[in-house]
Order: C-alpha cells, then structure tokens, then sequence
C-alpha cells in the first residue's frame, strides 16, 4: 500500500500545470517508476476515483485531482458523491 | 508589557469571495456572513493592533506528508499568497504582508520554555486559509504579521486538547513579550466541512448540522473542557473530513484562555459550508 504515493500524484497534478498537462498527455509515463502497487498504478491511469478514495486516496486532494485529472472537469459533485458515499470513510492516514 | 488587544476567529472558506460578488442576496446567511466580515475588520481596526499573530490551516499546499509539521511558525521577512492554483480555483485576492520576525523568533525561541517545540520557516507561502480572512480583515496589508499554520488536514493530526494548550502558550509568550506592541492574535478555521468526503453534498439537506449546533452553544459558554471532549477526531470525522479544520477554533480558545467570547456567530446555508464567528474583545479579555 503506497497512499504516499497516490496523495503526491494527485498533489502535483492538482496544483502544477505542467504536471497536470503531462499526466491528462501520457499518464502511464508519468507514472513511471513510481512506487506504487499495481492496482494503484491501474486506478491512477484509469482515472477511476472510486477506486483511489477506497484505496485511502486523500479526500481533499483526490476532489482536487478529479477536477484536472479527468475529462470535462470531473464528474458533477452529485455523481463522486454517490461512486464514494458507499464505501464509507476510509482510512487515510498515510 | 506588549498586550492581546483583539482575538478573532472567522471562516476562510475559498468559495465566499464568488458568492459575495455573485450571490450577495442569494440566502440571507450570505448577506450577514458579508456583514460579520465587515464588523471583524472595523473589530480590528478599532483596537489598533501593531502586529496580528495570525493562524490556520494550510491546505496541503505548503506542507505536504514528505515532511508534515504540526506547528509551524514562519519568520521569513514577508509573507505571500494564495498559490497560484488556488487562484485558478476560486476568486480570490493575492495578499501580501510583512512578518515580524523578532515576534517569530520570540515564539519560538519561548515555546521550547513553554512546552512547545515549533517547527519553523524561512521560505514559504501562505494559502488561502491565511490570505481570504485578511482580505477581509486588513485589505490594507499594512500590519505585520505572524503565520502559525497547524495541522488539521494529515492524520494523526494533533488532539483538541493540544490545540488548546498551544493556544495558551503562544498567549503566554505574547503577554510576556519584552515591546510594547498591540496585538491581535487571528484564527481561521470551519465548522463541519467536507471536501472530496461522502459529506460533501450534505449541506443541503441539512444545512444546520447538529456538530455545528453543538460546538456553537459550548463555544458560547467558554466551556472549554467540553469543546475538547467533543473535538475528537473520531467525531470531526463523522462530521465531514474537513471538520479538524475547527481545531483553531479550539486553538483561539486556549489564547482566550477559556473565557467567554464576547461575540459568536453562525451563519447557515445551503449554498456552502456555514461561516462562523468570535470575538474576544479587549475589555473582556485583558487590558486594552
């Protein structure tokens, strides 16, 4: 388990530009060499939230990276809310 | 003998500048958050401070879990922010400000005396948890600051009633303070919160949450042993995983040495998370 990991990912794409540009380019490139598992590397590249925020993703920074990770801005908040809401609260402490 | 001449606690929810400028009289909560912000900023200019302690939360923007402080002091020369995402976000106004550094060094150099091991900074940025509370309180920039960031964001993050406790030292160290200086010592922080949380929706259904009920009344009454008991993580948890963000609230109490505020307020609606807040002025609180 590398939550670590995940929250610098999604960290750098949230706040840096070029980062997010590169990652939204080629994301299996950005991604390399990083320490991650395989089903967190699969769920980064996916861009499937679900999984992250299951994962212990943390929450702040995964809404943050949904919104410049993913096509069209991210899903709607209605629609994160209900992919997370039942998996309850995971752990996120790193 | 430098004095605290003004404690204040207000929100510095990223989104209220927009809604200000776009929504004003969208709920009435909104019109009197606007309001509350107006009578914070006369609040401090009335009690003429000559430097603001100020604290808050950084948002995982400045300090990140590579290295993660759970209480910082910043003592470089000037202090700027937001950052730059933070200003593609949301509406918010850049603010700049000088540090006073020989504050700085007194609280750090006192809190080893006092219990309180500091971590500090030489070069960083404050985030909006800083930078949206003093556009509002001082658009003037033209009082030094202090920036004391907490950790209310990386688990574990400290309990209330350590918050309390350093609240109480950093009032200590700046009552004993060898200048004459005037000064406010500024929190930010939130009620219950959610961001990226399964509780991000739940503002508008209920808009008044029982945790928001609860902590106003025990922060009424100065119940200080209370509010810590009911701050727990576990609880502010359940109430939005944003919701430690309350612990400056906490912290500000402990300043106030768990007196009575002399003004609260709590301003509900549906549109965002609920804007809250206190005061300790000076006459109730000290000297002035």
């Amino acid at each position: 388990m590398s939550r670590y990991q995940i929250d610098k990912v999604m960290r750098e794409v949230a706040h840096d530009e070029a980062a997010a540009a590169a990652f939204r380019a080629d994301a299996a490139a950005y991604l390399a060499g990083r320490d991650l598992t395989d089903e967190e590397r699969a769920a980064l590249l996916s861009g499937d939230y679900g999984a992250l925020y299951r994962l212990g993703a943390h929450p702040f920074l995964l809404w943050a990276f949904t919104r410049v990770a993913l096509p069209d801005g991210g899903p709607k908040p209605a629609e994160y809310v209900a992919t997370i809401a039942p998996l309850g609260t995971p752990d996120f402490a790193t | 003998m430098a004095q605290v001449v003004q404690i204040i606690g207000v929100t510095h929810n990223p989104v209220l500048p927009g809604i200000f400028q776009d929504h004003l009289d969208a709920e009435p909560a909104i019109r009197e958050a606007y309001d509350n912000f107006a009578l914070m900023r006369q609040k401090l200019a009335q009690a003429r401070p000559d430097v603001l302690v100020v604290v808050a939360g950084d948002h995982l923007n400045q300090w990140f879990m590579d290295n993660m402080p759970a209480f910082v002091v910043g003592k470089a020369p000037v202090a700027r922010g937001p950052f730059p995402h933070e200003l593609r976000a949301h509406k918010l106004s850049a603010y700049q400000a000088r540090v006073d550094v020989e504050v700085a060094q007194t609280l750090l150099r006192e809190g080893y005396a006092n219990g309180v091991d500091f971590s500090y900074s030489d070069e960083f940025q404050i985030d909006h948890a800083f930078t949206m509370p003093l556009s509002f309180l001082r658009p003037e920039m033209d009082l030094p600051i202090v920036p004391v960031w907490t950790n209310v964001m990386a688990p574990p993050i400290p309990p209330a009633r350590r918050f309390y406790d350093v609240g109480q030292a950093i009032r200590g160290i700046v009552d004993a303070l060898p200048s004459d200086q005037r000064v406010a010592i500024v929190a930010s922080g939130h009620m219950a919160n959610s961001v990226g949380g399964p509780g991000m929706l739940r503002i508008r259904t209920d808009p008044v949450p029982e945790f928001d009920v609860t902590m106003k009344a025990l922060l009424t009454e100065g119940d200080a042993e209370a509010v810590i008991r009911e701050a727990s993580w576990e609880r502010l948890l359940a109430a939005g995983n944003g919701t430690a963000g309350f612990l400056d609230f906490v912290l500000l109490l402990g300043a106030a040495r768990g007196r009575r505020p002399s003004y609260v307020d709590l301003n509900s609606t549906r549109m965002t998370t609920a804007s809250f807040f206190l005061t300790w002025d000076g006459a109730e609180d000290g000297t002035r």
